[in-house]
């Protein structure tokens, strides 16, 4: 039944991540596992100091563990079904060695909990790095994404000679975009880890680690749904020994509460059926007490304030806004965003042409897995607003396609030096070709027809970075000058107010050639180069 | 300036007079317009009736789709716009040639592009592929993967020995060019030969690496459209090839064998950034008429027109 449930919610979790791309609809929360998850919420209502609308969510579970205690993280919890299942499959009849420490590692939950949430006080979002619900949807963005898709592709590819011989058109012709991200290797690694310590004792991660667990266990205790064991019981310890999270005590008919996750493996391989989980109001007395050390909590909440501060201490701190990183469209201004972000990588999953990449290192450590666009890698699409809709902390705004339009995310520059026309007189156009908001004019210079960037209609797209067929770096590169951050309020109005234009008009072609003073030059030096000669109110193309 | 009044002048007299014996013809419902050699038929009305008009002056479909054949169109729908932008060919006009193709008998029908946007979006912005989803054997597919080209010699290449071109196109089936009138601001126009362009993997060499006029032509030696069909239902005048810019409504849709011929007549049907052209100022098409790829001088062609 329990693991029915859990599959289910696997099952879900990874179709809604499936779902979370573009042409996701608008009724769809596809981010809802992050939204439901209280240390996400809390973590970045401390940080951004303000109530998120989707972290309200939370509240959901947080209600639910006080009304049934910790099933959350044997029902609902992903990464809870990933790790009971990666252990079957790994280190099923596996002899564990077992830890004597037990009872001190458990308190790690706890500091890592008081530290996250310290942390965030003084404004550094950090719980990212072990919350369940952003590892979990990281792991998948990172890693499970683009291997499924070159497997399915690898797939297709075996197939194909069948598919046509079959006459199957549209499959003969299927392939699906491969996603790529700079941060796979890391991200499987840190998940590795965490399968990997199931080796020394099952869900490892859950009983020592987890910081949304430790969340749910303190309040877990008031829940109504209580382990009892009757008189019949034998004392054979099968429950002790069977228990995935340690939670049946030495005595085993009392209960570690906090621990206890309703996963009811005790009843189930009890050979006296002594066990039941019936509604009671006590509150358990000594086996519902979070031991962790006053010593221990005042180092944490010490550690997390350190951290905090040391984290932000980093030149990027003071550059924030003169940060040369292009963020998402509707990303709201950089230091709220830093401290709001909770890096799960859903934004950079659902980007349609995958040019949100996580950061390393270039925001500081405070910008770990931050969402950056990658012009040169791909560009954002002017049809697409998905990433703000996915975003569960609205780090990224969800924008309608118009104000999104408005979002200006930077401003393409051309450096002369590299480009192809003003360096070399070659007939190449694909910026201005591909441009989508015609921010890319042919003025004369000097008699030739040179690309023009008017920045007041570019909102920093990137097709033309990611066209440019220079080699190697661009020549026209998207730069953050002139990037609207909004927390709140219309892009469109602040567009307007700063006098930019996004529409899609007849620009301004006609004009250079009507009212350009092309100046008539004799034929210049030859270059064996294809090059252009200066056409005298003609546009290029025609002789 | 004066030479230029004294050409339009002139064509404007040959267009009329064309007109007067198309109309004198079709007058007579027992004459067969199939039996007729014409290079162009110049068909205006609305999209669906003077696509069909076209084809049946071109001599019907089946003088080029044979029962069982394999068809490629090859419209334009490079660019995620809808079609008011007229940066993508109408939908309709595609969905009509695809219906005639499959009424001839034709095997099966890919609309086929290698896009500049990402394919989803031009393939739900375009419309051709909703306007061509209920027709059965017709698939509307974009390809965006190396592995569905394959490189061919063009022996009579001047700048471009060799392209990758879709391996679709190998098996010699029928191909039909549908492109849409648009300006272009490295070629002038981007109509029926530059449109061949989405048929290839490397487009963007054409512009960083060769003249680009010079290779639109050398390819046109290796791609031959058994038809081209080019939908001059709106062009888009400046700001192409992708738009925004500015839209004119000819209303008119062109089909012929020669595609030098259907592109130097679309040169002529409207201004171009605000100015009048012939097909010999457009340098990538005098090159493929100079390489003997079809006749530019719209003048000695044989047109039927009709207004539908």
């Amino acid at each position: 039944m329990r693991t029915i449930i859990q599959a289910l919610s696997l099952l879900l979790f990874s179709t809604l991540f499936v779902l979370a791309t573009y042409k996701l609809p608008d009724w769809l929360p596809a981010d809802i596992y992050l939204r439901l998850d209280p240390l996400l919420g809390l973590n970045a209502v401390f940080a951004a100091r303000e109530i998120i609308g989707r972290a309200l969510y939370a509240l959901v579970t947080i209600g639910g563990t006080l009304v049934i205690g910790r099933f959350f993280c044997a029902y609902v919890c992903p990464l809870g079904a990933s790790i009971d299942f990666l252990d079957f499959l790994f280190f099923w009849k596996k002899k564990r060695p077992g830890l004597k420490s037990d009872a001190s590692l458990r308190k790690i939950k706890f500091y890592l909990l008081i530290t996250f949430i310290s942390a965030a006080v003084v404004g550094l979002s950090l719980a990212f790095l072990m919350d369940p619900m952003s590892l979990l949807t990281r792991f998948y963005t990172f890693f499970i994404y683009p291997l499924a898709i070159t497997l399915i592709n690898l797939i297709l590819d075996l197939l194909r000679p069948l598919f046509q011989a079959l006459g199957w058109v549209n499959l003969s012709h299927l392939h699906y975009f491969q996603s790529v991200y700079y941060m796979t290797a890391i991200t499987l690694l840190v998940f590795g880890g965490i399968i990997f310590l199931n080796r020394l004792v099952p869900r490892f991660w859950c009983r020592y680690l987890c910081p949304l667990g430790a969340f749910l266990s303190l309040i877990s205790p008031l829940g109504l749904l209580k382990r009892r064991v009757n008189e019949d019981c034998n004392e054979c310890l099968k429950c002790q020994k069977a228990c995935p999270m340690g939670a049946v005590a030495e005595d085993p008919k009392e209960t570690h509460l906090p621990e206890c996750i309703q996963c009811r493996t005790c009843a189930k391989v009890c050979s006296q059926n002594a066990i039941t989980f019936p509604t009671s109001f006590s509150l358990g007395g000594e086996y519902s007490k979070v031991d962790f050390s006053r010593r221990g909590f005042v180092y944490s909440l010490a550690g997390g304030l350190a951290v905090g501060f040391v984290a932000t201490q980093t030149p990027f701190t003071l550059r924030q806004s003169k940060h040369q990183l292009i963020r998402a469209p509707g990303a709201i201004p950089e230091t709220e965003f830093l401290r709001t972000c909770i890096r799960c990588g859903e934004c950079m999953k659902s980007c349609l042409t995958n040019t949100l990449q996580p950061c390393l290192w270039e925001s500081g450590f405070s910008g770990l897995w931050t969402p950056k666009m990658d012009p040169r890698l791909a560009p954002c699409d002017q049809n697409c607003n998905v990433c703000g809709k996915v975003c569960p902390t609205q780090a990224i705004r969800s924008l309608s396609l118009e104000e999104k339009t408005h979002a200006k995310v930077g401003t393409a520059v051309l450096r002369k030096e590299m480009c192809l026309v003003w360096a070399q007189n070659k007939l190449c156009l694909i910026c201005d070709e591909i441009c989508p908001y015609n921010a890319i004019v042919f003025r004369p210079v000097e008699g030739y027809r040179r690309p023009v960037v008017v920045a007041s209609k570019c909102n920093g797209c990137g097709f033309c970075e990611q066209r440019c067929p220079v080699k190697g770096e661009s020549a026209i590169v998207v730069m953050p000058e002139g990037e609207i951050r909004l927390k709140d309020g219309s892009y469109i109005k602040e567009a307007k107010k700063l006098e930019l234009e996004f529409k899609p008009d007849p620009g301004d072609d006609k004009f250079i050639i009507e009212e350009s003073g092309f100046k008539v030059e004799e034929k210049k030096e030859k270059s064996t180069l294809p090059t252009e000669k200066p056409q005298p109110k003609k546009p290029k193309g025609f002789l | 300036m004066n030479k230029l009044n004294h050409t339009i002048t002139r064509r404007k007299f040959l267009k009329t007079a064309a007109a007067g014996v198309a109309l004198g013809l079709v007058g007579s419902p027992s004459f067969s317009v199939a039996k007729e050699e014409y290079d162009l038929a110049v068909i205006s009305g609305e999209p669906v009736a003077a696509t069909r008009k076209a084809l049946e002056a071109m001599g019907g479909i089946s003088h080029f789709v044979k029962k069982g054949q394999q068809v490629v169109l090859k419209p334009n729908m490079s660019f995620s716009r809808t079609p008011e932008f007229s940066a993508t060919t109408h939908p309709l006009v595609v969905a009509t040639v695809a219906q005639a193709c499959i009424e001839a008998g034709a095997q099966q029908v890919l609309v086929l592009d290698h896009t500049l946007h990402r394919a989803e979006l031009c393939l739900e912005r375009a419309g051709i592929r909703d306007a061509c989803k209920n027709i059965p054997g017709v698939h509307v597919l974009t390809l965006q993967e190396r592995k569905f080209f394959r490189e061919i010699k063009i022996p009579q290449g001047k700048v471009l020995e060799r392209v990758e071109v879709m391996k679709d196109l190998l098996d010699n089936p029928v191909l039909i060019n549908i492109p849409v009138a648009k300006s272009h601001s490295a070629t002038g126009v981007s109509l029926g030969m530059k449109g061949l362009m989405g048929l290839i993997w490397d487009r963007e060499s054409f512009h960083s690496q060769y003249n680009i006029n010079q290779a639109i032509a050398d390819l046109g030696t290796v791609i031959k459209p058994q038809l081209t069909i080019l939908d001059a239902t709106r062009a888009l005048v400046s700001g192409g090839p992708g738009g925004p810019g500015e839209v004119k409504k000819p209303n008119l849709i062109i089909a012929g064998i020669d595609p030098v011929a259907v592109d130097s007549y679309g040169v002529s049907i409207v201004p171009w950034y605000g100015q009048n052209f012939k097909g010999r100022q457009v340098e990538h098409l005098l090159i493929a008429h100079q390489k003997g790829l079809g006749k530019i001088d719209i003048d000695q062609l044989k047109i039927f027109k009709e207004k539908v």
